[in-house]
């Protein structure tokens, strides 16, 4: 394939069309921050943590969604980014009540790392404290919503790899919710398969399985492109 | 998206065959081949003969459309026009679609506005009686037809009506 000239940081190179300006940026070791990103599943754009400047193009642009183009000049580093990625860093913690101290993911947490990248020292924003369910029916795992970040990688991996739908979203605005089938108890549900997945692939201590002691969670979101890949070799 | 065959186990509460708004929503869905993509349409459908949509309604659509659970719930709760509650303990439901306004819907709100002091999509202080219109709900022959709780009721009269609210109130 016809590799085609890019600027990335006032660097030039020499990639390939049709990849995302954040699959060429990981190939090239270039850091960008993501969240809603899982690699193996479709990108949504939907937390505006992958955001980069383009040049000629006034609004920011999603990394995970935009195509490379031939000599497109990226920015990923400028004060206007980190500015928003600090932004969108504060209000995942303040939409949702989140105490790291007790929570099973503590030090293993994407969130928690993306609060260390973004140099997080206070939050700027009312935190919201909103009523979130904890759903234990489930036998093995358990849902928490206080720590749900709504960047619905559950849901994607359980309907695109899992192909049981067992997730979904409900409501708008700050009633959002992850939910499983009709707003049911997970531990109800006809169509989940146990497998695991959601829980690899959700990023902070959201979703954890029962046998697990505080801060002692290993999660492997990478199992997720590993299968799709897998899959992949053997058709 | 990808589409993917989905293992339904659901319990359904059945849904009355001989109730005309569950045939009026068979042959809806029929008509649109059991399409997914007609979920939108099938769902105003629903509510349209229904006032709302009760879960049982909910779980049968699913089944028929081959759609999982949850997307269909998200797609209910996105739109603002859907409602997931009937308003009250007991229900009046007054078809509004043309042939009961035609042989007389309009009078029978009247009589409820008169009786209770209540329009349509109120509920009265108490939460016992709440009144819905709904727009043609497949009892056309029975004009002008109202639904009292799950009770399709046809050519009633106004004095028929309040007879069978007050009825269904006093049995709690
Ligand atoms: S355990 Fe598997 S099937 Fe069940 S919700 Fe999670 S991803 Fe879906
Ligand atoms: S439960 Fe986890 S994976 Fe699912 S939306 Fe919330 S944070 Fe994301
Ligand atoms: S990672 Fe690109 S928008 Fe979330
Ligand atoms: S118009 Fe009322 S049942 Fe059809």
């Amino acid at each position: 394939m016809n590799k085609i000239p890019v600027i990335i940081d006032d660097k030039s190179f020499e990639v390939d069309p049709h990849k995302t300006i954040l699959e060429v940026c990981r190939e090239l070791d270039i850091e960008i921050l993501t969240m809603c990103h899982l690699k193996g599943l479709t990108d949504i754009g939907a937390c505006r943590l992958c955001l980069v400047e383009v040049e000629g193009i006034n609004k920011l642009l999603s990394a995970c969604t935009t195509k490379v183009a031939a000599n497109m000049v990226i920015k990923t580093q400028t004060e206007r980014i980190k500015k928003y990625q600090r932004i969108t860093t504060e209000l995942f913690f303040a939409d949702r009540n989140h105490v790291c101290a007790v929570c099973v993911s503590n030090g293993k947490c994407e969130l928690q790392n993306l609060g260390y990248k973004v140099e997080l020292d206070r939050i700027r924003y009312p935190h919201l404290f909103p009523q979130c369910e904890v759903d234990t029916s489930h036998p093995w795992y358990v849902m928490d919503h206080n720590r749900c970040i709504m960047c619905t990688r559950c849901v994607r991996v359980c309907n695109e790899v899992e192909g049981a739908h067992n997730w979904d979203v409900m409501n708008r605005g700050h009633q959002v919710r992850i939910i499983s089938d009709f707003n049911t108890p997970w531990g109800e549900s006809s169509t989940c398969t146990s497998c695991g997945k959601c829980l690899h692939a959700c990023p902070t201590g959201a979703i954890w399985p029962k046998a697990i002691v505080q801060g002692q969670l290993e999660k492997n979101p990478g199992m997720v492109n590993e299968l799709v890949e897998r899959r992949k070799m053997k058709l | 998206m990808t589409a993917h065959t989905t293992h339904h186990h659901v319990h359904t509460h059945e849904l009355s065959k001989t109730d005309p708004r569950v045939k009026l929503l068979a042959a809806k869905i029929k008509k649109e081949n059991h399409k997914p993509d007609a979920l939108i349409e099938i769902l105003h459908t629903a509510q349209n003969a229904f006032g709302y949509l009760p879960k049982e309604v909910l779980i049968y659509i699913a089944q028929e459309l081959k759609l999982p659970p949850s997307r269909v719930f998200s797609t209910v709760t996105f739109y603002h026009f859907f409602s997931l509650k009937s308003k009250g303990e007991h229900t009046c439901l007054v078809c509004t679609g043309t042939a009961c306004y035609v042989k007389g819907a309009q009078a029978l709100l009247n009589k409820i506005e008169s009786q209770f002091s209540l329009k349509p999509g109120q509920v009265t202080p108490d939460n016992k009686l709440g009144v819905a219109v709904a727009r043609c709900i497949g009892a056309c022959g029975l004009a002008p037809a109202v639904v009292i709780d799950n009770e399709v009721q046809g050519k009633v009269t106004a004095d028929d009506l309040i007879n069978s609210i007050n009825g269904k109130i006093a049995t709690i």
